[in-house]
């Protein structure tokens, strides 16, 4: 029981803790712009954390990722207009809650489902992650790379609306990924005789350009939109929450945090597909069916919930494997690797305080969010009302700029961070898939590295993969997950195209 | 594959295909091993030829959505803006360069107020110098022509 001793450590620290509340408010302040997102507030506020402890950087980044999951709900709720994709489910019911007059009451519902949802999610990944990396530990080459393989295709496959552009996204990240030396031969390799190509595409002017300054162009297409806004009654009656209330709640709650926290482990499926999977799985169990998507307080519970769940589960193949479950786990990475910490499976060996602690920070900032939000979200959508999107975005550009600049003091990572700007736009603008893209570039070197090693210990070649039990399932569910999503897909066109 | 139908498939899947083409001759140019072995060749030919793969499976799609070009003027000036801006501080710092990028950037996006914009040329690039350079201890891009931290005895 490791998490008490590092609660108790972290509990002691009021530095720590002041971090810690930091980034529950940023989060959910940057979670609840309609835009941005709790990755781009990530990606741009990284390149501070370069001068701050282990620790501190990390918790400060990973309780905005939490944060920032909840704080979508509240744009959904009063603006309906998500402030991140998960949010997105909330909508459909939080929305006519607050056509209602509702909306107080719904961001309460929003609040405490989410609180539960991520301790759900956190409380497992504590209870489990030890485990996990006790069996990754077992793991060798071969199988390691059937799990980044899977990985890629789920990735590539599952989320996006194309399959074709979302495996295409996953492609170009691999190869924008082998720019720079092989670290076996130090070949040089798409480097067209470029010196500041030789040190490869750095993961921070990457990501700060396809989250953040890819928004900031899209932004400047929703100019002049401006979104709907509910004004929160202060009728008590319509906004406070009941315990009579809440209790039909509870069972979606919980089956949806369990949801979350399962669709969490698996890589790059991330939030929205939890919240969306929930919401579809609530509505079907449902007594009240009909009143699901005209302002059910189930409706916006359960997606809450899972939404949130999803945050700590995706941690669990970071730490285990060096896999990042969502494009925040991919941001995270660069904080380990930039204060010299090997993430995988012997993590839990050579930092295993740090781990604990930080999941400490992650129970503490699910406590801080929950209070702000149950007491002052309203005041938080208020607030974010008030920031004119037209000066917001020409200030975020500018931070992207320098944020780039700062990761290695370095003015052509600022030319890549423009280039993977205007990509994050067009990709966005052709139904690509950014995620994938970012996810796949941070894969493909630990996949090569494997790949190279099976091929090193392999008499058969190729052959390998398929001789070993454990490669070999990988390597199924990752065809098995494409063939799914592209049944689903010709289903769903048959449908549509039906008379 | 697709659920509804994505934009431009045949300009992505040409595209797809091209930067796959232009892949695969490249990543065939990377030198073998001491040993002849294609160790550094694989994944740089693996991605190429997935790009073309999946650039033919996107001709194969009849139609697709009509993009919504009526913003690519904004948008193109914003890339503009942010190319020209990078440059410039190589060429004359970054303090000059972010007093000149920060009213066009509020310009691209509608702010008007002649007063706002002058105040957002000299106070963000005092704000971001002082935090990133002072406070955080980053050194400055310097400008190879002419800087102002010159002038004002920095960094």
């Amino acid at each position: 029981m490791d998490i008490f001793p590092a609660l108790a450590s972290v509990l002691s620290d009021p530095s720590l803790m002041a971090w810690v509340l930091a980034a529950a408010i940023v989060g959910m302040i940057v979670g609840a712009i309609p835009g941005l997102t709790a990755s781009a507030a990530i990606a741009m506020l990284l390149p501070l954390t370069f001068y701050m402890e282990p620790l501190p950087a990390l918790a400060f980044l990973y309780v905005i990722g939490k944060s920032g999951r909840y704080g979508g709900s509240i744009a959904a709720i009063l603006f309906n207009t998500p402030g991140t994709a998960a949010s997105a489910a909330t909508q459909i019911d939080g929305y006519p809650l607050a056509r209602q007059g509702k909306a107080s009451k719904a961001m309460k519902v929003a609040t405490i489902s989410s609180v539960i949802g991520d301790f759900t999610g956190e409380i497992l990944l504590i209870v489990g992650v030890a485990w996990i990396a006790t069996i990754a530990l077992k793991l060798g080459p071969p199988e390691l790379f059937a799990v980044y393989f899977a990985a890629f295709i789920v990735i590539g496959s599952v989320i996006g609306k194309s399959v074709t552009r979302g495996l295409a996204s996953a492609a170009l990240g691999v190869l924008v990924a082998m720019v720079g030396l092989d670290p076996i031969s130090s070949t040089e390799r798409f480097t067209f005789g470029s010196f500041d190509l030789t040190n490869g595409i750095g993961l921070v002017p990457l990501m700060i350009g396809i989250f953040v300054l890819g928004e900031v162009f899209a932004q400047i297409e929703a100019r002049g939109k401006a979104p709907e806004i509910i004004a929160e009654g202060d009728d008590e009656v319509r906004n406070g929450l009941t315990w009579a209330e809440y209790r039909p709640c509870l069972p979606h709650v919980f089956r949806s945090s369990l949801i979350g926290s399962f669709i969490g482990m698996l890589p790059g499926l991330g939030s929205a597909i939890a919240a969306f999977v929930a919401y579809g799985e609530g509505k079907r169990r449902a007594r009240n069916p009909q009143d699901w998507g005209n302002g059910a307080l189930e409706g916006v519970a359960a997606p809450e919930a899972a939404n949130n769940a999803v945050s700590g589960p995706s941690m669990a193949p970071l730490l285990t494997l060096g896999i990042p479950g969502s494009t925040i786990g991919a941001i995270l990475i660069g904080v380990f690797l930039i204060h010299g910490i090997q993430i995988g499976p012997t993590l839990f060996l050579t930092s295993r305080d740090l781990i604990y602690a930080l999941f400490a920070c992650g129970l503490i900032g699910i406590v801080f969010y929950g209070l702000i939000g149950y007491f002052g979200a309203a005041f938080v959508g208020r607030f974010i009302t008030r920031i004119p999107t037209r000066v917001l975005y020409p200030v975020i550009f500018l931070t992207s700029f320098v944020a780039a600049y700062t990761s290695r003091g370095n003015l052509f990572d600022v030319y890549v961070m423009v280039a993977a700007g205007f990509a994050g736009w067009a990709m966005r603008k052709l139904d690509f898939n950014p995620a994938a893209f970012v996810i796949s570039f941070v894969l493909a070197g630990g996949a090569e590295e494997t790949f190279r090693q099976a091929l090193l210990l392999s008499d058969n070649g190729l052959l390998i993969f398929v001789t070993r039990p454990v490669a070999l399932l990988f390597l199924l569910i990752g065809i098995s997950a494409l063939l799914f999503r592209m049944r689903g897909l010709a289903r769903a066109r048959a449908v549509e195209s039906a008379p | 594959m697709t659920q509804g139908s994505s934009p431009a498939p045949r300009v992505v899947g040409v595209a797809l295909i091209l930067i796959g083409i232009g892949a695969t001759v490249t990543a065939l140019s990377i030198s073998l091993d001491q040993y002849g072995r294609w160790g550094a060749r694989y994944f740089p030919l693996a991605g190429a030829l997935a790009l073309i793969a999946l650039g033919a499976a996107e001709l194969r799609v009849a139609d697709g959505a009509r993009l919504d070009r009526r913003h690519w003027p904004a948008i193109t000036g914003l890339l503009a803006l942010s190319i020209t801006y990078v440059w410039s501080i190589s060429a004359f710092g970054y303090l000059l360069s972010t007093a000149v990028a920060a009213p066009a950037a509020l310009w691209i996006f509608g702010v008007r107020n002649a007063i706002g914009l002058g105040l957002a040329a000299v106070l963000c690039p005092a704000i971001y110098h002082l935090v990133f350079f002072e406070l955080l201890g980053v050194f400055p891009p310097l400008g190879r022509w002419f800087d102002l931290l010159d002038i004002m005895g920095g960094p």
